[in-house]
């Protein structure tokens, strides 16, 4: 991926960490949040720690309730100590945490934002953050209509010369094509495309970006990457967890928005995109969207054969019972909700014509694990023959999370006097051979959105066309409800969603 | 010398592939082989050969290598070739999977040690880049057929007795028929975290326009670190286009529009870096090193100083090969520094001798 050629600093030639972005203010809306403590605290110190922050950033944490600067740094601080990858250094949060306030306000109280533009141009003086802001917003979102109107009102969307003014918006972005282009309008109407942020902190990823790199900088595999020689292509993201404290958000959005719109579609595309001409964050973009608009639309009853939705019933997860999703705290008794969504879909381009790419998502699986499996086609059925049996395909796994890496599968003969051909796996481990831990994705998407690269986050185009795709399927949904199907949690989805493969004449990988 | 257990199992040097096998398959527990480098390291010193060993397996636990340790004794008087092979293991993750690389160790006495790049180009790991890490002194003349074997040569210029004649026998070696060889001086490894510290003092659109202005550079360097001292001030002359201008006797560079640079080396306690200043007419930009970190400081003229605090990282000699090793690449900055340093690194051995 591309580093911002932004610094005409001598000093900064030959140094691999990347130049410093501007000073700048961060303002956190919802700061008193989950995400806030979990992800965006300790990515912000770990950038520190690792020096790849500059020293007049701030941090301004926006929300209801009542704190003092003090008592924000302390529960900060707590945070940071239970999620930082790295340990917490006295000394360096010491210095982090200076650059640390709360700013007390209602979303809908615009004297809070005018006390805000108060306190960064305070800030701008103090600590040199130079009128940059950075708006992020860690809130739900029928929040970001008031607070993105609001920043408009008081003017802090817009930067004074020299200066930027951006935004990051977390997921969902929308609930629907509908939502989101109403979303679009509202930030556009605060802030141009490319000063938006649409976070998925899949593609901070170190796995997700190297797709690319293992696409395009190896010739052995982009030079099969094709219809040729791929059979079909099986995308998972599963996980053992139920709804865990998120049945409000989840009873109404399911696992179709929540996870195949943004972070599967987008697995789909960096895989399933052409070379882009460059690597600038539009020329990427670009090629991802022409995958979106080559998808084939599932529409009416091609919904039915092509997507099997599910929902966990009572089950076991690791020995112990759990409750069927219906019976969660929160969930409706009796929900629709899909917490489990196959999907065969149909890139209809000259290159994928006619390899399926089968997507499966789902809640209370048995295991845990997001990977991209490249399927290959069988060899000719002729010189092996008199070995028995059937040879095993080769399979490419790329696995996102966790245990991120690569293996390939291939085929050979057991020792021995008689020719007895098994499958033997090829494993590369980003653990065992690059050892140290590496960064969360939230560390490389805040820095991307300090230095200005978009590289890694949506185009307003990508969001929609995802969008438009899945709304196809929920409106056939609505027509029926007698296709959600059940299973017992712990299990590897409904059968249907086995069906689905059988009649291609392949099987879901056991991960 | 004798037969230090650290080194595993003896071997004959004929059976090292079998023998490892054989490690392999003796291992009662699942273990993986991981290997990204051969590394090579070459010493004369015996008493450096233990903590070599307990390098590599610091190493191999974040750069998974194949180990080859060469203690040399070309001075004895009988000639011997002996052999040891083990295998660093380090737990990875949750699962409690062993991750292992293997180490083989050779002593080398009299004649055997003209066996050398026999026995490197032997144990190779196929495919994979070799770095030598040669601890010692370049001697001239250079055996051409094992320096065009190493992808990076890696040797610590702070420990030369002579750095004005061995930078010259690198710079022979970078420069042999066939040779790929990236210098890799821990020397300047170690400076990364200055480098890294500086620049950022300069990344802001309101510091950069004194980097053209400056007026003074000062270095504290603790007594036997020099070379890092004047490497560091190498970089920043070539960096930022300095030109020397009789240093020995004026202790001055120029900038490409005639400005003048004084600078002072000082000596000074403390680790091999302490403090370094950059003085501007509009800002004096400093950077102090206390214990595990630098203080940033930058006092514009008439406004309000900045201060930060950065790691310095870890900087263990197994760290700085270590990020050697992560980082990769081709130091073209390096030799820049050098070149740009060359006067006064020419004056050294005399500076020595003077103080």
């Amino acid at each position: 991926m591309p580093q911002p050629a932004h610094t005409e600093n001598p000093l900064r030639e030959g140094l691999t960490s990347r130049a410093m972005p501007d000073p700048c203010s961060i303002v956190i809306f919802g700061a008193t949040g989950d995400l806030t403590h979990r992800k965006l605290i300790p990515a912000l110190y770990n950038l520190a720690a690792d020096g790849a922050l500059p020293p007049a950033l701030s941090v301004v944490g926006f929300a209801r309730r009542e704190k003092t600067d003090e008592s924000f740094r302390e529960e900060l601080e707590e945070a940071a100590k239970k999620y930082s990858r790295q340990s917490l250094d006295a000394e360096l949060w010491s210095s982090f945490a200076s650059g640390i306030s709360y700013h007390r306000s209602a979303f809908d109280d615009l004297s809070g934002y005018a006390s805000l533009a108060e306190k960064l141009n305070a800030l701008d003086t103090q600590r040199g953050t130079r009128g940059n802001r950075l708006f992020y917003l860690a809130v739900a979102p029928d929040q970001f209509e008031v607070i993105l109107e609001n920043l408009r009102t008081s003017g802090l969307n817009v930067a004074s010369e020299g200066s930027w003014s951006r935004v990051i918006v977390e997921k969902p972005f929308g609930t629907d094509l509908p939502s989101a282009r109403h979303l679009n309008s509202l930030v556009e109407c605060a802030f141009p495309e490319k000063a938006t942020y649409r976070i998925d902190h899949y593609l901070g990823k170190e796995t997700a970006q190297n797709i690319m790199v293992l696409r395009f900088a190896n010739a052995i595999f982009e030079a099969m990457w094709n219809s040729r020689y791929i059979d079909h292509i099986q995308i998972t993201a599963s996980e053992p967890l139920g709804v865990e404290g998120r049945a409000g958000y989840y009873d109404k959005s399911g696992a179709l928005r929540d996870m195949v719109q943004n972070h599967l579609l987008q697995l789909l595309c960096l895989t399933a995109m052409e070379p882009p001409t460059d690597l600038s964050a539009d020329a990427i973009r670009d090629e991802k969207v022409k995958v979106l608009r080559s998808l084939r639309p599932l529409i009416g009853d091609t919904v039915f054969t092509s997507v099997i939705r599910g929902q966990y019933g009572a089950g076991a997860i690791n020995g112990k019972p759990v409750v069927a999703y219906r019976e969660e705290a929160n969930v409706d008794a009796t929900s629709q909700a899909e917490t489990y969504v196959a999907l065969e879909i149909h890139v209809d381009n000259w290159r994928w014509a006619g390899v399926p790419f089968f997507v499966r998502v789902g809640k209370r699986l048995p295991k845990g694990g997001t990977e991209i499996a490249i399927q290959f086609k069988s060899v000719p059925p002729v010189l092996f023959k008199a070995a028995g049996g059937t040879l095993d395909d080769n399979v490419l796994v790329i696995r996102i999370q966790p245990d991120e890496g690569i293996s390939l599968r291939i085929s050979a003969k057991m020792p021995g006097s008689s020719l007895r051909i098994e499958p033997v796996k090829m494993d590369f481990h980003y653990g065992t051979s690059f050892g140290k831990a590496t960064p969360e994705a939230y560390e490389r998407l805040l820095l991307d959105a300090m230095s200005g690269d978009p590289t890694l986050f949506a185009r307003r185009d990508e969001v929609e066309e995802a969008w438009k795709f899945v709304d196809a399927i929920r409106a056939a949904w609505v027509t029926r409800s007698d296709d959600l199907a059940f299973y017992s949690a712990g299990a590897w989805g409904p059968t249907e969603a086995d069906e689905l493969l059988r009649k291609h004449g392949v099987a879901w990988r056991r991960l | 010398m004798h037969e230090p257990p650290s080194y595993g199992m003896a071997v004959e040097i004929g059976h090292i592939d079998r023998e490892l096998g054989r490690l392999w398959d003796s291992s009662e527990d699942t273990k993986t082989r991981a290997s990204m480098i051969n590394l090579v390291v070459y010493t004369e010193d015996a008493a450096a050969m233990a903590e070599n060993t307990q390098r590599i397996a610091a190493i191999a636990s974040e750069h998974a290598c194949r180990a080859i340790l060469i203690l040399a004794d070309c001075a004895a008087p009988e000639s011997s070739a002996k052999a040891w092979i083990t295998a660093h293991c380090h737990v990875q993750g949750n699962g409690g999977r062993q991750i292992c690389s293997e180490q083989i160790t050779f002593e080398l006495k009299g004649a055997a040690c003209g066996a050398l790049p026999n026995i490197v180009f032997s144990h190779l790991d196929s495919d994979l880049p070799l770095a030598l890490w040669w601890q010692g002194e370049f001697c001239d003349p250079l055996d051409e057929k094992l320096w065009a074997w190493v992808d990076r040569l890696i040797f610590d210029s702070r420990a030369w007795n002579n750095p004005a004649s061995q930078f010259a026998l690198t710079e022979k070696i970078a420069n042999l028929r066939d040779a790929r060889a990236v210098l890799c001086d821990l020397n300047w490894a170690r400076l990364y975290p200055w480098r890294f510290a500086l620049a950022s003092l300069f990344d802001s659109a309101c510091a950069l326009p004194s980097l053209s202005r400056l007026t003074h550079v000062e270095i504290c360097h603790a007594p036997g670190s020099e070379t890092t001292a004047i490497l560091l001030l190498g970089w920043l002359a070539a960096q930022l286009g300095w030109t020397s201008q009789s240093l020995l006797s004026q202790h001055d560079w120029q900038s490409a529009n005639g400005q003048r640079i004084s600078f002072a080396l000082v000596e000074a306690p403390g680790s091999d870096l302490s403090h370094v200043s950059m003085i501007a007419p509009d800002a004096t930009f400093e950077i102090s090193r206390e214990k595990d970190f630098f203080h940033l400081r930058l006092k514009p003229l008439g406004m309000a100083e900045t201060n930060s605090t950065m790691s310095v990282g870890r900087e263990r000699v197994g760290d700085t090969l270590l990020a050697e090793l992560s980082r990769g690449g081709r130091h073209l900055l390096y030799k820049k520094a050098v070149v740009a340093a060359e006067p006064l690194l020419s004056a050294l051995p005399r500076r020595r001798d003077n103080g």
